[in-house]
């Protein structure tokens, strides 16, 4: 299993001192982090077209974001699966 | 190109510190209208994408930074304005707006629950659409049990809940009462787990699923409004 690409969903958010290193199983502590970032809050701006961990995230029209990192996770267990 | 990145807005107070830099390493600013304060940094724009993941810890760690002291409304990443001037004019707008959210949450912090299928350990039988639609109706019972026993353990903790079906599970808001964290997580964390269901408990956070609708997305908001008249 390569970097990055390590699921386990049993963390809690984590300083951030601790999720500099990413990989194994602090990388789902980052992934709750951009979850939060990304999709809780004050939305003003959108239209983008970003990528994380090999995986885009699209951001379209209005303002609202429409894919999230609930579905980046989703994609990253799919490719999981399709490489056993 | 440079565009103004807002992080997060709080009730401004002498007594609360700020953080000295944020989202790539550029100092953060404080713009204050009236009681409220924003934090504000100019950044390269669009971030680039090899930068993400960093700029995403930066930012946390600005509003993480406030939230620990208190109440903070938070923007989100990718939230940009052209300049400062229009940082000010969203900062006069949407103040009154701002203050009264703050006022409204100013005690309690959001923790969270999510519930989501356990990894398989036996072969699924997926053998007809009949099949999968039954286990993925008896999940879906089971969250819905779970999410409600949740609801009935933090009742005495809890002053709001909410409960948001997403694809990867059943997403449980708690809005709790700031020193109550540990609570929370002992209450949630003992109880009986359905089978084929795992848990992950998080927070405290900041009370972003119980914001206003006109706070969490003003410019949809203003256009509602614009299209009423």
């Amino acid at each position: 299993m390569g970097r990055g690409r390590h699921i386990r969903l049993s963390l809690m958010p984590t300083d951030f001192e601790s999720v500099e290193v990413l990989g194994g199983e602090e990388e789902v502590s980052l992934l709750e982090i951009l979850d939060h970032v990304l999709n809780a809050g004050v939305v003003i701006h959108g239209s983008l077209v970003i990528s994380l961990a090999g995986v885009d995230l699209v951001y379209l029209g209005l303002n609202v974001v429409l894919t999230s990192v609930e579905t980046a996770l989703s994609n990253l267990q799919i490719q999981e699966k399709r490489k056993k | 190109m440079s565009r103004v990145l807002a992080y997060c807005g709080f009730r401004h107070g002498a007594q609360i510190t700020l953080p000295a830099v944020g989202v790539g390493a550029v100092p953060v600013q404080l713009m204050s209208s009236g009681e409220l304060g924003l934090l504000w940094s100019e950044v390269e724009w669009p971030i680039a994408p090899d930068k993400m993941q960093r700029s995403a810890l930066e930012f946390h760690q600005v509003v993480r930074h406030v939230f620990n002291q208190t109440a903070v409304i938070p923007f989100r990443l990718l939230s940009v304005f052209e300049d400062q001037q229009a940082l000010a004019a969203f900062a006069a707008e949407n103040q009154a707006r701002f203050l009264r959210d703050l006022e409204r949450l100013k005690s309690f912090v959001q923790m969270e629950c999510v519930v989501y299928p356990a990894p398989a350990t036996e072969r699924q039988d997926f053998s007809s659409g009949k099949a999968y639609l039954e286990k993925k109706a008896v999940a879906m019972r089971s969250s819905e049990g779970f999410a409600q026993a949740v609801r009935d353990a933090v009742a005495h903790l809890s002053h709001e809940v909410r409960v948001r079906e997403g694809k990867n599970g059943t997403r449980i808001f708690v809005l709790v009462e700031r020193g109550h964290e540990s609570d929370f997580r002992q209450a949630v964390s003992v109880l009986p787990l359905p089978q084929h269901l795992s848990r992950r408990i998080s927070g405290p956070w900041p009370a972003a699923e119980f914001l206003s609708d006109e706070v969490k997305a003003p410019q949809i908001a203003s256009q509602k409004i614009a299209g009423a008249k």
